[in-house]
């Protein structure tokens, strides 16, 4: 039960992490249509409540709510990580390319 | 005149603009003047977390438990052994073994004119028995992972009311840092997964914030629960105009905890009844893991009492339920399981600070986050230089103030990590025998904190931290060499018996290891930026500092 | 002596806030804890109740402190909140 919640949080901060315009940028070079990035909010923040459900079912408020915010925290700090993993692989495949993040500073 | 118009032009600054700044300001002073104590105390705490392994690792004489053994059984034998080696004594108490712990701590108040209470110290004895036999465990004097979690709320080398006090002055400072940083970082959501890559300044700025952010709900409750463990000391001022009667002590402390107060001995001697007996009758009504802890006052006397008191796993709540036996008879007097409101409160946050409650995946949660809370406050401390490096006149010779601030993080992160691995390698070194074993690897541990501070001063500062933290990723790593060496306990032994305490410890020691390394090479790779031209002609420098007066 | 009224004329709102927020909001969280004692609920329950916000009273205090405009109305605010603490804590004294 915790993996399958560890697992669903991930995905979720990964949805979420997908729908902001700077890791739209550093990953796929331009922004996703509007239409996506919505999609995706909604799905990562629906996913986040029905892992929220489903650990309040299995140990009850107290319990249940002290795991939730463990698993997000950690999950938001892996996918953070992953992003940060995948940009600087991505800027290290591409030297000549300017990524939108250096023309930010 | 000018001083006015400044002065005026100060003190009316425009509301929107300033309040950000301002907490921005806060902030900085907030966590900068307490941030190297703050940095241990969430170390040491995140560490503590996993005490009872610790000490455990710490005590390699005792055997691993693949089995719980009986704890109506163990308590009846701690209990005959405490009446052997302490009678008379007003109360002592035990706590029982769980999955985590291989042996019985207890604790006993010395009987009114015994020698051996030296002037100025507590009254009273403690140890750590064998759950199979009832006898004090043989084993190396240590304080294991106590030694930590003690550390972590009052300190060393000081009255212990002065350490606390010292800890709550810090976690104060730390909870205006998190309020003042939630108010300056407005932005929290927006900039959520952003992060500058090898950008200096930006890049620490960028993690600082990530770690914040991500374990906000954690710190922010860590912060305010480790108030409140101590709140009685800090804010005693309700207690002291509302509570005068005795029984009006009595009546507040009942909500607080399970001590029963040794009323006046009687005099006639009466052995105890079975505590075995006792403990089993909490287990049909809790379950039979959740005996926790037995107290017993005056045993042995006419008027002995035995509180048989619940286990903090499973439930999020430290508020006391126990059931009260008569010490002589058995008979079962009181059973308590509800306090106040407000009592259940702090119940409930203590046991939130203390993360008792949970199992090994909710502890393992605990003890990340906690983590990232530590390096939360160190990339603070270590972004503080970086940012005033740039600010700097003359890089080559900066002020006294930056100074202090540049050797004592690196003796307060990178050798905090060396002296707290030294910690255990004088576990594994010292003598069995030698006498006051425990306070010396309490001594070895400062000592070599002390060094790190030394080596600070006296090496160039970039090359201090590499250095420091080569060594501690050299001494984690040789831990588990010294542990095969000095103990017929291996990692490869632990793993073939499933004793994950053990291996569980090894390869957290080769984790932290590999962490060390990698910060060492990361910070041998850094090379700062060269100031070819005066900030003040460097459009890029206002325009980021703009940038960051935004943000 | 002179060159000194400068720089002290500066640091004197500084000062005066930092023991406005070090002093002060101990004084106010303090104060708010006896007050709770106002509170219709047991005396055990009104202390716990007290003890709990106190911090919560402290960082508030020590925010408004430095977000006020002036040293002035940083203490001008403590003094504010602190009066209707009074009136409670008095009533219980």
């Amino acid at each position: 039960m915790h993996l399958l919640s560890f697992a669903l949080c991930l995905a979720a901060f990964a949805a979420l992490a997908l729908a902001t315009e700077r890791q739209q940028h550093d990953l796929f070079g331009r922004p996703l249509p509007q239409a996506a990035t919505h999609l995706l909010r909604i799905a990562g923040t629906g996913v986040m409540l029905l892992v929220l459900g489903v650990l309040l079912d299995w140990q009850g408020w107290g319990l249940g709510l002290v795991m939730f915010s463990g698993h997000t925290s950690l999950a938001a700090g892996v996918v953070f990580c992953a992003a940060i993993g995948l940009a600087s692989a991505r800027r290290r495949g591409k030297p000549a390319a300017i990524s939108p993040a250096s023309r930010r500073v | 005149m000018t001083t006015d118009n400044v002065k005026r032009e100060r003190a009316q600054r425009p509301a929107g603009r300033g309040i950000r700044q301002s907490m921005s300001g806060l902030h900085i002073w907030a966590g900068l003047l307490m941030g190297w104590i703050l940095y241990a105390m969430f170390l040491t705490g995140t560490v503590s977390y996993f005490k009872d392994e610790l000490s455990q690792w710490m005590r390699p004489e005792l055997a691993h438990q693949a089995e719980l053994p009986d704890p109506a059984l163990v308590a009846q034998r701690v209990a005959d052994e405490l009446g052997a080696i302490a009678p008379g004594s007003p109360q002592w108490s035990m706590r029982l073994p769980d999955g985590r712990t291989n042996s019985v701590y207890a604790f006993w108040r010395m009987a009114p004119g015994e020698a051996g209470a030296a002037p100025g110290r507590r009254a009273f004895g403690e140890a750590a028995f064998d759950p199979t036999t009832g006898g004090k465990v043989t084993a190396r004097e240590t304080l294991g992972g106590d030694f930590f979690y003690r550390f972590h709320f009052q300190f060393h080398y000081m009255p212990v009311l002065w350490g606390r006090w010292i800890a709550g002055a810090a976690a104060m400072f730390m909870l205006v840092a998190i309020v003042s940083g939630v108010i300056t970082h407005k932005k929290i959501f927006i900039d959520f997964f952003t992060f500058r890559g090898g950008k200096g300044q930006r890049s620490w700025l960028d993690a600082h914030n990530a770690l914040s952010v991500f374990g906000l709900p954690f710190h922010a409750m860590i912060t305010y629960t480790g108030l409140v463990t101590l709140m009685a000391l800090y804010m005693p001022w309700g207690e002291r105009t509302a509570i005068t009667t005795p029984a009006e002590r009595q009546q507040l402390t009942a909500e607080l905890n399970a001590f029963i107060q040794p009323g006046k001995p009687g005099g006639q001697t009466a052995p105890l009844a079975s505590v075995a007996d006792m403990v089993r009758q909490a287990q049909e009504r809790w379950g039979q893991d959740a005996v926790g802890r037995v107290t017993a006052t005056n045993s042995g006397d006419s008027t002995a009492r035995v509180a048989v008191a619940r286990g903090e796993a499973g439930r999020v709540s430290m508020s006391p339920q126990y059931m009260l036996f008569d010490g002589p008879t058995g008979r079962l007097l009181e059973t308590r399981e509800g306090v106040g409101a407000a009592a259940e409160t702090r119940g409930v946050l203590y046991a939130l600070h203390l993360g008792r409650f949970g199992d090994t995946v909710t502890r393992w949660l605990y003890f990340l986050v906690s983590l990232m809370g530590t390096a939360m406050v160190g990339t603070g401390l270590v972004m503080w230089t970086v940012k005033r490096r740039q600010k700097l006149s003359d890089p080559e010779r900066p002020h006294i103030g930056f100074r202090i601030v540049e050797r004592l993080n690196i003796a307060s992160i990178a050798g905090l990590s060396v002296a707290m691995t030294a910690f255990l390698w004088g576990n594994r070194l010292l003598p069995a025998g030698m006498a006051d074993r425990g306070a010396w690897e309490i001594h070895l541990f400062f000592a070599v904190w002390a060094l790190t501070l030394a080596h600070a001063v006296l090496r160039p500062a970039r090359t201090a931290w590499i250095e420091q933290l080569w060594a501690a990723a050299a001494l984690l790593a040789l831990l588990p060499v010294l542990n095969a060496v000095t103990t017929d306990r291996p990692l490869w032994h632990s793993v073939a018996e499933a004793d994950w305490v053990f291996a569980g410890m090894d390869l957290m020691c080769l984790s932290l290891a590999a962490l060390h390394a990698v910060l060492a090479l990361r910070t041998a790779r850094h090379r700062p930026k060269p100031r070819a031209v005066p900030a003040k002609a460097r459009g890029g420098v206002i325009g980021g500092a703009l940038e960051e007066g935004r943000s | 002596m002179m060159s000194l009224v400068g720089p002290v004329r500066r640091a004197a709102p500084v000062a005066s806030r930092i023991v406005a927020a070090l002093f002060g909001g101990y004084a106010l969280a303090a104060l708010g804890s006896v007050a709770a004692l106002a509170l219709p609920m047991s005396k055990p329950q009104a202390v716990l109740t007290g003890m709990l916000a106190s911090f919560a009273i402290y960082a508030a205090a020590v925010v408004w402190v430095f977000a006020a405009r002036s040293a002035l109305r940083a203490w001008a605010g403590l003094l504010a909140a602190a009066a209707p603490l009074l009136l409670a804590a008095w009533s219980v004294w």
